[in-house]
Formats: structure tokens, sequence, C-alpha cells
């Protein structure tokens, strides 16, 4: 032993030898001889220093450093201002270093230091090499022969396998002279795996296996906890802050909306381990799959989960533009880990995506059906069991009379209501209006224009709408408001809101304006409208005329169409008479267009292989592509933050030049290019490589030392402590009281919530408490409003899901314990908890009182915490049967309520 | 009554002293001072500046204060201590108001011409409307002369403590990204509200009390929701506490039944000790900041429904605002802002609902509704202004007044037929605000409308130019009042904003 620690002492005095000397040798030779490095040493200056105004916005006199082939343009003076090679003959060095005052740059501001001008200086001596961001560069399969740093080799006494997290981590703490702690207890190893896998404290069951009899291993229990359905629960929140999913519309009267489908979607693909490329092309393009599944269909919720306007007076198709223009931005910093909204307005400051490349990825996104139509179109019907036996029975008629193609064309209608045209495409009206403008409303003698019209081959148009009044006609014109009839009916009065109404049409081809015209002689022309539309289906006749059941199929056609169903909302391409052209908007300005762009990815980046104009669907194909650079640094770096707290870089939304540099580069990409090519994508998989590496399994005690050295613990030499999310407060709390449902996926509920939170103007709508289990779901499952969030879960940092969250910003509020100590469904749960101290803890008040703890913290209560709670039981006992009334008549159950109360509060308990 | 008694406040002061105090002994006793607490949690990018010699530079991530609503200096000395913003929602119409257009009445009746309708997109009016003249009868008063409506008999006596800015535009012109734009200098989602861009930068003054404040009458809340009041990409600790008339004063404040304040206290004890000793074990400093915002929350539970109760205010307070203890009303609101800033809280939101005068029913029509709108505030901001002043709280209090967006001089037509009530559509291109206290003039004015108060024929002011208005007299240049996201510095006027100088002292 003794000799052991003298080798060490030696070694150690040789190791810091060697750092001086490697130290001082490096930096004497970086700043002379070295290559300059662009991405480590030049653009840190040129972002601090000049890019304001010589970047990608501002380009003041001419001069840009935001591309290598910018820099060395021309500038207003007739010079360029970088000369490769030539440093004095390079306006840019002599401005940097010039006397005079008014020259000098940059301008009004401190010169640069001396260290940086020869930095510069070099770089322009040396050919102004540039460099690709580290982000931008190809993820490439590690060398397993690179040697560690030597003070990794000198110092490290166990033998590491090379390429493992724990390789990288502990090569840099050795650069920091710090050293992991040592591994966690199993208590808080367990809790710590169980809140980070299922968001759930551990269950009696799992502590007593790996805890006290440690009949199984740590690997056990990662398997264990991510084979539950609870895994999923967990994880879902995570992504559905991404996808900004919640449960109304948001803007003004933030209807509520049904889309909670989608966020089944997101769990049950977590539960089954979906490979995340299918997962994001599903949700990207999902419906430009071949025959696609609901399950597909479904997942493109996740692009209509934008916030759509229902406010009188606004504009559909400014707020159509807003809901694509998110999509972009979310796209990117979601699942590229790019932030590209402000090149929507003007080219990225400080990286290289000029202005036009946010409307080429725009182009991609900007053909979809969905218009802020008042129903959300389009949607995904769910039939009911008897409304599903009339379609089968339909769609099998069909295959008798008519084609397979016939019937599932009809099938696709019943369940999709695609293609139609939506009534609030009218744009020119006489005696009409698109009221609260929503719906297209004719008064009497109102006519109506529908621009471009695909009536080749049709025959019948189909129109939801309802009539107010008896006594209506319709025509349709083509052309001008005055030309020929293709179509004319008599209106009776609708009895049950919208109907679906039948109007034959004459043959007719090539695309036309049509025009609809609405005649009523009992009407005035001040009366209301006398018919509301939704939307025209032209179609063909309905198929098997022929056949003596043609008339019942059909009436059973229009009754499913009538009918009410559930529906979730999804995406469809635009059929091609209804295709739009994308502009550049100028300044982001949707009103000012300004040259056509195409589908296109951002020039830095690997291109789509496609000769055609690719689509969405290319698109979710390219950014899932192995070549892509962005998506698997993006999604690896965000679980490493959902884990330990903070992104290995720690911009988790911006892997840009701007964003924070990674701590640990190599690491992150040797796990995004391993999880990509020896992972297959599998989310489960990544995450249980995480939680057995020494790192994660590390307790979190901060000693002096590494809280000098690494404050906020980006290196990982103890495990972070971090707080609870929103959710798991909720979950926790119900779960350790027992009673937590385990009640899977369906419509959001309506856990108790204090009167007159919903308070938004024109919507009737209002909060339901739920019954039974559903008030003590998950919180996954909770109801999300926009405008008005739960509000215990709000004041814990639940995001808005307004617009795409990469990260929750925690906080530790005085709001919080009230929400804790207070809430009703707090206390609920405390009652429960003392309830079950009684029955299951034992006679004795320690026993009770340990038998709670355990409960929450999954280990014994250390003496001296128990002691304080013993005695918040007995004072509080004391105070309870003092008070001489007779609400309080059980004064040990109050006691005892008082002392769970307090567990649930515990700093260790909101903690994991 | 009208002046504060001097021995009060200097009670005030030694409470408020002791209580530091306290603060200082706790920290003591964990062998950690102020400066060397980690908030931890709050991680980068919150910082003011870049420049490392600003005083303001707030380093979350190395060794920031754990309390981050610790009050904070801005970049210079401050006219205005704290804010009370009274936004009508719906927007009310300068035309019945404060913006006098004889011309208009001239032309009353007669088609809207062309050249008013070209290019220009609204909500709800369509084809050709007819003007419509001031349904309010206008006169000057005060010695700045400024022309108000019939509507606004009390609003006389403190004409000239205001500014008025006529020339204010906006390019929204529905309700709720108008707000948006109006209170978080953008019609998107997602950006924090200005009352969170002052709490972040100047936190808050009472210990016991949020830094902001947001009170709501009307029966609703404004369109644009809770976000208008939301902190955005700023730490959520930076939102506004919506104060409610009805139920707890503030969501859960209330102990349950059963608990009295001798158990609180006891229940806080244990907790807090039990904490002490994780602490010991895990020397987490977010711990430490935990103990303290129990403390704050059992302070809270009394401090917060102490001032929120008017119920024990003197009478000649309620007849001067016009306030029934019990009701959620306006004039209830209006006081209570004036409590919160008496007692140090920054920034007081109100927002008051149902200003939207389309004429579409009498709720909404000029000569019913809005009437009815100015009655139920006139008198209370009449009495607050006069109040502060008494009290010696005007001079470091910014009161501002105003809408989203302005309204037509058409009478709306929507659907394109003829409405029953007068009324006026959404208006983007001008509108009329006003501002008083805090180092704003006297019986100023600025900007100009044209004859008929449709365009701005001079002094233009936009939205950007109010919050930086705003932000200099709390003693920030908005230009350098930045937080950083998504990889680039924001700022509340995003990057526009000029100083209305002619309204300043």
């Amino acid at each position: 032993m003794a000799i052991k620690s003298k080798n060490y002492v030696i070694r150690v005095l040789w190791i810091i030898g060697i750092l001086v000397i490697v130290l001082l040798a490096s930096s004497i030779y970086r700043n002379t001889f070295r290559d300059i490095d662009y991405n480590t040493q030049v653009k840190p200056i040129l972002n601090k220093h000049c890019i304001s105004c010589h970047g990608g916005v501002k380009q003041n006199a001419g001069f840009s450093l935001i591309s290598r082939s910018n820099a060395l343009e021309v500038t207003e003076s007739g010079l360029p201002a970088i000369i490769p090679g030539d440093i004095k003959n390079s306006e840019f060095i002599r401005r940097l270093t010039t006397d005079d005052l008014d020259e000098r740059m940059p301008q009004g501001s401190d010169p640069l230091s001396e260290k940086e001008i020869i930095i510069l200086k070099n770089w322009v001596k040396q050919g102004v090499k540039w460099g690709v961001h580290w982000a931008y560069n190809p993820l490439k399969k590690q060398d397993n022969e690179k040697p560690r740093s030597l003070l990794t080799v000198l110092s490290s006494e166990s033998n590491m396998t090379p390429r493992s997290i724990d390789y990288f981590i502990q090569d840099k703490l050795v650069e920091l002279g710090l050293k992991q702690n040592s591994k966690a207890e199993r208590s808080e190893l367990l809790r710590r795996a169980s809140f980070d896998i299922v968001g759930l404290p551990p269950s009696l069951e799992l502590i007593k296996k790996y805890v006290e009899s440690e009949e199984i291993d740590f690997e056990e229990v990662v398997d264990i906890l991510l084979n539950s359905n609870s895994f999923g629960e967990n994880w879902a929140s995570m992504w559905l802050d991404i996808a900004r999913y919640a449960d109304s519309k948001g803007f003004e009267r933030d209807q509520n909306r049904s889309i909670w489908r989608y966020r089944d979607y997101v769990i049950s693909s977590f539960n089954t381990d979906k490979p995340y490329n299918q997962f994001i092309i599903e949700q990207m393009a999902g419906d430009l799959l071949n025959n696609p599944t609901d399950e597909e269909l479904v997942a493109t919720g996740f692009h209509r989960n934008t916030s759509t306007n229902d406010e009188g007076g606004t504009d559909n198709e400014e707020y159509r533009i807003k809901a694509v223009m998110d999509r972009v931005s979310t796209t990117w910093e979601g699942l590229l880990g790019t932030t590209m909204a402000c090149v929507q307005c003007h080219g990225h400051p400080y990286d290289p995506f000029p202005h036009k490349e946010f409307y080429q990825s725009m182009a991609f996104l900007n053909n979809t059906r969905d218009a802020d139509t008042n129903p959300d179109y389009p949607v995904l019907y769910f039939l009911d069991t008897l409304s599903q036996q009339k379609l089968d029975d339909l769609t099998e008629w069909i295959q008798l009379v008519d084609t397979k193609q016939k019937s599932q064309e009809i099938e696709k209608f019943v369940r999709t209501v695609q293609p139609v045209i939506y009534s609030i495409e009218a744009d020119q009206y006489v005696n009409s209006a698109l009221y609260d403008t929503k719906y297209l409303g004719l008064r009497k003698d109102g006519v109506a224009r529908i621009p471009n019209v695909p009536l080749t081959q049709i025959e019948v148009l189909l129109m939801r709408a309802y009539t107010t009044q008896y006594g209506g006609k319709l025509f349709v014109h083509i052309d001008y408001p005055q030309g020929e009839v293709i179509a004319e009916t008599n209106l009776k009065k609708s009895t049950e809101g919208y109907e679906i109404i039948e109007i034959p049409i004459k043959e007719v081809s090539g695309n036309h304006d049509i025009f609809l015209e609405y005649q009523n002689p009992s009407l005035d022309l001040e009366d209301s409208p006398g018919i509301m539309m939704d939307w025209y289906y032209l179609s063909q006749n309905f198929p098997g005329k022929t056949d003596i059941k043609h008339r019942f199929y059909k009436r059973e056609y229009y009754d499913l169409l009538e009918s009410k169903h559930d529906h979730t909302l999804i995406m469809t391409e635009n059929p091609d008479s209804r295709k739009r052209r994308t502009h550049v908007f100028d300044r982001g300005n949707w009103q000012i267009h300004k040259e056509e762009v195409f589908p296109k990815v951002p020039e830095v980046l690997p291109q789509i292989n496609s000769t055609s104009d690719p689509d969405r669907l290319a698109f979710a194909k390219w950014i899932v592509d192995e070549g892509n650079p962005l998506t698997s640094r993006t999604f690896v770096n965000r679980v490493w933050e959902q884990i330990f707290g903070q992104g290995i870089a720690l911009t988790v939304e911006d892997l840009g030049s701007q964003g924070v540099p990674p701590t640990h580069l190599e690491l992150l990409d040797w796990m995004a290019y391993t999880w990509m090519y020896e992972d297959e994508w599998s989310i489960k998989d990544l995450i249980k490589k995480i939680l057995l590496s020494e790192t994660y399994q590390q307790s979190s005690i901060t000693s002096t030392e590494s809280q000098a050295k690494d404050p906020s613990n980006q290196y990982l030499s103890r495990s972070p402590r971090i707080r609870l999310s929103a959710e798991q407060v909720r979950d926790q709390a119900l779960m350790v009281s027992g009673l937590l449902s385990n009640k899977m996926y369906g419509r959001p509920v309506m856990p108790p919530q204090p009167e007159n939170v919903w308070q938004t103007p024109y919507n009737t709508e209002s909060w339901i408490r739920s019954e039974g289990e559903d008030q003590y779901r998950r919180a996954i499952y909770t109801m999300i409003k926009r405008s008005a969030l739960y509000p215990s879960m709000e004041t814990f940092d639940l995001s808005a899901r307004q617009v795409c969250v990469s990260r929750r910003i925690r906080t530790n509020t005085p709001l919080q314990a009230l929400v804790t100590l207070n809430d009703p469904v707090f206390v609920e749960a405390s009652e429960h908890l003392a309830q079950r101290m009684k029955n299951e803890g034992g006679g004795e008040l320690k026993d009770q009182i340990s038998f709670a703890y355990k409960l929450a913290m999954g280990k014994d209560i250390a003496d001296d915490k128990g002691l304080v709670l013993q005695n918040l039981y007995k004072r509080s006992l004391t105070s309870f049967k003092s008070q001489n009334d007779d609400k309080y008549l059980n004064a040990e159950m109050d006691a005892l309520t008082t002392v769970a109360n307090a567990v649930l509060n515990l700093d260790e308990f909101l903690n994991k | 009554m009208n002046k504060v008694d001097p021995q009060k406040l200097l009670s005030e002061h030694l409470l408020k002293q002791s209580e530091l105090n306290t603060r200082r002994v706790f920290l003591q006793k964990f062998g950690l001072s102020l400066g060397t607490l980690a908030m931890g949690t709050l991680l980068p990018g919150c910082h003011l500046k870049s420049d490392e010699s600003n005083k303001l530079q707030r380093s979350f991530s190395s060794f920031p204060d754990f309390n981050p609503l610790k009050p904070q200096s801005p970049h210079f000395v401050a006219q205005a201590k704290s804010v009370i913003y009274l936004h009508m929602a719906g927007a009310p119409s300068q035309f019945e108001m404060f913006d006098y257009k004889p011309v208009l009445n001239q032309l009353h009746g007669q088609e809207c011409p062309p050249s008013l309708l070209n290019g220009k997109k609204f909500a709800f009016i369509r084809g050709v409307p007819k003007m419509l003249g001031s349904q309010a009868k206008f006169a000057q008063y005060g010695e700045s002369g400024a022309w108000l409506s019939e509507h606004l008999p009390h609003f006389r006596q403190v004409v000239d403590e205001v500014s008025f800015i006529r020339g204010i535009h906006t390019d929204q012109f529905n309700h709720a990204p108008a707000q948006l734009m109006m209170h978080t200098g953008s019609s998107q989602l997602g950006r924090p509200s200005l009352g969170s861009w002052v709490t972040y930068g100047l936190g808050s003054e009472n210990e016991n009390l949020p830094g902001f404040v947001v009170l709501t009458s009307g029966g609703v809340y404004p369109d644009a929701g809770k976000q208008v009041w939301g902190s955005g990409f700023l730490p959520s600790v930076y939102q506004g506490v919506h104060c409610r008339s009805k139920g707890d004063p503030v969501l859960y404040l209330g102990s349950p039944e059963g608990t009295t304040r001798n158990i609180r206290r006891m229940a806080i004890d244990a907790i807090n000790d039990v904490n002490r000793l994780t602490y010991e074990e895990f020397n987490d400093p977010e711990t430490v900041a935990r103990i303290s915002q129990y403390e704050m929350a059992f302070r809270m539970q009394i401090s917060v429904p102490e001032v929120m109760d008017i119920s024990k205010e003197p009478q000649y307070i309620h007849d001067m605002y016009g306030t029934q203890p019990g009701n959620e009303s306006f004039a209830n609101n209006v006081l209570l802002a004036r409590k919160l800033v008496e007692k140090g809280v920054r920034f007081v939101q109100l927002y008051d609902w149902g200003w939207d005068t389309h004429g579409v029913g009498k709720d909404t029509a000029l000569e019913i509704g809005h009437i009815n709108k100015c009655r139920d505030t006139d008198k209370p901001i009449a009495a607050l202004l006069l109040d502060l002043k008494q009290r010696g709280l005007l001079d470091e209090t910014l009161v501002i007044w105003g809408g989203e967006f302005g309204r037509t001089p058409m009478q709306e037509n929507r659907n394109g037929v003829e409405q029953l009530y007068t009324g006026r559509d959404h208006h983007p291109d001008a509108f009329t605000m006003w501002m008083a206290g805090g180092g704003i003039k006297s019986g100023g004015a600025y900007g100009e409308t044209d004859e008929i108060g449709y365009n701005v024929v001079g002094d233009k002011t936009s939205i950007h130019d109010i919050h930086a208005t705003i932000l200099n007299q709390l003693g920030f240049d908005h230009e350098a009042f930045t937080y950083q996201f998504q990889g680039r510095p924001f700022r509340l006027t995003d990057v526009a904003g000029k100083l209305i100088h002619d309204i300043l002292v």
C-alpha cells in the first residue's frame, strides 16, 4: 500500500510537471506557428466583434463575414477588404490596427486584444482558411486507435473501454483535475433511474428486489423500467414540448381541439421503441406513405399542433401562413437543432443560411390542405361501432357494383372528407360574406365566387351546408356571375344543422371559376343569410345506379357524412388544382412577395438526390438520412439533456455557431454516430447506454472542489440533482399516496382545478371535473388549454406549448411551495398517504413515518430526519387537540396528515 | 389621510430591515453569503449585456444570487420605480374619448372615398362604408387645453397630469395578435411580456409580494389570454401573478381547512429542518433556495390577502374611486393597483375587457356600451392619479392607459350589411394612449392624426417606441436590455424603438 501511494505521488508530480510544460509550449506554439483553426480561433472573434455589422443581416460598407466568398468580395470601396496571404494590403487588418479612431474597427468600441489581432493576422497570412462549423460536419466512425490524452494515460487506474461515455467524460475530468464521485447508494440510484425512465418513484416491489435483497442488478432494473408502459408516459412530455402539443387552438377563443390521439401516438411510439427515423417520417409525412395506416395519419398531427385563430375578422390566409412558418421553425429547431426563425426576415446573422433558404424549406410544407378553417380541417374521423359497420357494408356493396378503387375512394372520403374545397376559399361576394370569417353565407340574391374549380368528368357537387329558410334556390354559374348555369337545385330548410346537399352538374371540361347564386323571394335584402356553407366536393355519381340498393346506400353514405364522429387533426396534401406557389416574403411580411422559390434544403448541408421537385416525404427522409449531420446529434443531445439536466451542447435548440459549443464534442459525435449505425435509432438503447455508464451511476454529493472547479456541473464530476418536472411532481404525490390511476390513453382529463381559471372570451367551454379514476390519471393526460394551463403544473414550469419548446427552465419559487402545501390535489394526496401510514405502516408512529418516507424516497429515513417529523406530529397533535371544535374530532389523523404533507414538501422529494 | 404618516413609514422601514437581518443570519448559519449561492437551475444565457463591466451583468451559471427577484439596479437612474398599466382590452374608440375631429363630424353619413379604402384590409368592414362622426361632444379642459369627450367628466380634473400620444400605429388588426404586440413587442406567441422584462431587470422591492401582479376585470381575460403576462422565454419566475377578486387572491394561497397559522408554522419549520439536513448531505445550493422560498410562501399567506383586502380603506377613498369591496370591478382593481405599488410591487398590469365597440349589439354600441365602459373607468382613473399625487407617489409611478389598436372613422358594415347601432371597426393605423407620472411631462402631447383621425400626419409612434420609452423611465437603455435565446440576444423592442422625448420631463 505504502509503495503504491508513494508511486502515486511521484506520478502526480510528474503529471504536474508535464502539464506545465505542455501548456506553456502549446500556447506559444498555437499563437505563432500552428495553423490557425477557423472554428475554434477565428469564428469566435468574428462573432463577438464583427458580425453584428458585417454578417448576414447588416453588411456595412458592403463587407460581410458570413462566408469565405462573401468575405473576399469587392466591397463598396471598390477593393476587397481581405486579400488572402497579404496582410499589408488587407483593409480588414488595417482597420483593426489603425490609430485613427474614426477608422478603427469595431467602431465605437474597444480595440481587439493583441492576441486576437495576432490570430486574425495569421489567419489572413495563411490564406483565410474557412472551416465548416462542427455541427455541419458529417458524422464519421471514430478511430478506435486514437490515443487518449497523455494525462489520462498516466493517471488512469482502470482499463476503460476506449470510446465509451465514461472514457470521454473522465478524459476531460482528468484535464480539470477532478475525479468522478463514487457510485451512488442503491436507493439513490434506483430513485434516479426510476424517474429518468418512467417518471415515477420506484415501487415497493422494486425497492425490495434491488435495494433490500439485491436479487437483481442495475441493468435488470433498467430493463424492467424500460419495458414498463409508464416509460412512454414519461418520455412523451419532452417530445410534446417540441411538438407544441395542446388540447386547444391557441389564439383568442382558444377553443378545445381534438388531437389527443397524436399524444397517444407519441406515448405508444416510445413504448414500442419505434426507431427514431421512422418516428420522424411518420410525423412529417405519414400521409404521403403508400396506403397510410391510421397510425401514420394520426402521426401527422405533429405539425397540426400549430395555433389557429378563430377570432372574428381574421384573415384565414394570414394564419395559415403563420402556421406553416411555425412548422418550418419547429422542424429546424426541434429536429435539426437549428434556429431558423430569424431567417424568415433576413439572412441568418451568424450562420450560413441566406434569407431565401427559409422559404425553400417552407416550399416543402406549403402545400398542405389545412387553411385555418374553424373545424380545423383536414381531420381523420373515428367511427363508432355502428357507423363503422355501416361503412363496412357500404364499401362491400360498392366493391360488388363497382371497383375496389371506387370503394376505397368513398371510404377515404368518409374517413377524411378530403379532397374538398372550403367555402372560405370564396374570394368575391355580392350580398354574401364570410360570416365571422369562418363560413360562407349567402343572403337574398347573394353571389360568391370560388376560383379555379376542376370540373372535368365531374357529375355531382356535394355541399355541406345548412339552410335557414324555406323557398331557397341555388344556381351554379361558371366563368362569370351570369355565366352558364351548370347546376341548380331547390333548397329545403335544414332540420338538423349542417346537411349534405347533392346537386347534379352538367358536363363541363377544364378548370373554371364558379359563381354560387342564392335566390329566395321570401327574404328581404337585409335579412340574415338563407344558406351557410362549409365545403364542396366534386365527384362522380354515386356508383351502382342500376342496383336495387343504390338509393339505400347513397342515403347511408350521406348519413355517415352528416353524423358527428370523433376526430383528430391530420395533414393531407393539396390536390393539383390547389397547389400553392411559394415566394420569399419581404422581411417576413406575408403580403409582400419577392422571388418564387422551390423546395430545397440549405446549401451548407448535404442535398436531396432527386430529379423532380422533392416533396414533404423526401424532406422527411432527408432529415433522417444517415448523411444528415444534424438530426442524430440533435436528438442524442436532447436525450442527454433530459437525463443530466443539460445537453453536451448546452443550447439543445441551437447547435449553430451562436449556440454554446459542446463540452464533449467527440462524445456527442461518437454517440450520434453509433446511435444511427449500431443502435439503429433505438431510443431505448440510447437511454440504456447512458444509464449503464459510471458517469450516470455516481452519487450526487457535491464536494467543495467539484463545486469550485465545475460549478454548473457541465463536466459531470457528480451526478446532477435535478428538480422533478411539473408532471413528475404531480404523479409522484399521487403514486405515494396510492391514488394514481394506471389507466392509459384517451381524451384529456380534467382533475380538480380552482374555480374561474378558464376565462377565455367568446368561449362557453368550461372545466368539467373528471369523475372517478380520471381525476387521478398521470399528468400527461391532463387537458392542456393554451390560454389557461392547469395552474399547479404551470407553477412548476410546464410549458405553454404555443411554440416549439426545446427545454424548460426550472425555477424555484414560493408559488411552488403554495401548490404542494395547499393545492386540494396535494391535500387529498396527504390525507391518503396518512391513511396508508396508519393502515400499512405499523402501530408505532416512528414506523409509520418511516413507511411514508420509504414510499416517497425508496429508503429508510435517517434518525435525525425521523425525529423532526415525529416532533411535528406531536406538536401538531397538541395543537389540533386544543382546537375544541367539532371539525377537528380526529386530531390524530389530522396530525398524521400534516406529517404526510410535510413529506410531500421535502426538498429531496421534489428532486431526483 | 392625504399624507403618508412618516411614523408609519419609519416603522415599516425598521421592520423590513429586521427581516433582511433574519435572512442574513440564516445564510451565515450555512456558511454562505449572498454572493456565493448558486441558482443552479436558471441556466445560462440569462444576461443583460455581454459587456463585463456592465453592472447589470447577471450570469446565473456561475455565482449568482439565489433570489432571482432580488432588487436590481437598472442601467441608469430611473424616473419611475413602478408601473401601473391600464389596458382597455378590445380597443377603445379614440373618437369618443381623446381625439377631437370636427371635420369628421361634417362628413358624417357620407360614403367613404375609395382613396381611403384602396389596399386596406379590415376585420369586418366590407365594400364601401359610411363615415361616422364622433358620438360624443368635446370641449377643452385644463391649462393644457386638451380636448376631452363628455363621457369623461372626472378625467377633466387630471387632464393636466398626463401626456397624450395621439399618433400611435401598430401592424395588427385582430385583438389577440395586437394585444400580444402591445404587451410582448411581437404578434407571435412565445415572447416575454413587458411586465416580465421589467421584473427580470429590476426584481421585486417587496419580499412578501410578487414583483409583477395582474388584475383583470370585465368578466374574462384579454383576447390574447394569459400569454400577455407570460414570461415567454424568460424563466417563469418572471411571469405575472394573476391576483383574483374571488376565491384565493393568489391560487393555492389559503391553507387547507383546519390548518391554523400555528400548525402551518410548525410544518414549515419541520420541512425546513429536514431540508437543512438534506443540504448537509448533498450541499446543493438549490436546497437553500427552497428553504427561503418556503419562508416567503409563509409570509405571502398573510401579506397577499392583506394587500388585496380593500374593505379597510377609508370611506373617502371608496367615494373617490367608486369602489365596492367584494366585487370584481375595474374600480377595485385600480385601488388595488395603488395599494400594490405603495407596497413596492414593480409592475401592476390591469386588463379591462369589453371595449370592442363594433356596434353589432347594445354592449358594443358607441351610444350604449361604450358610454357604460367610460363611466365605469373614468372615475377610478381620475381617482388613481389624484390619490397617487396626494401620496407623493405619482412622481415615481408611471401610469399608462391604452388599448391594442384604434377604431375606424367609418361606421362598421359587417358582412356588407347596415348595422342597427353605431360602431367602428378595428383600425391599426392611428390611435391614442396616454401616460402620466414617472417622469412624464404634465399636460404634454405628442403626435397628430389627419382631419378624420385615419392616418398619422406627424410624430408617428410605434409600439416599440412606447416600450422604449417605458423602459427608459425605468432606467433601461432598451437597446442594451437583452436576453440571450436561440443563439441571439432578444430585446423587447426587437430591432426598433426610439424614445418619445417630447413627453419626458
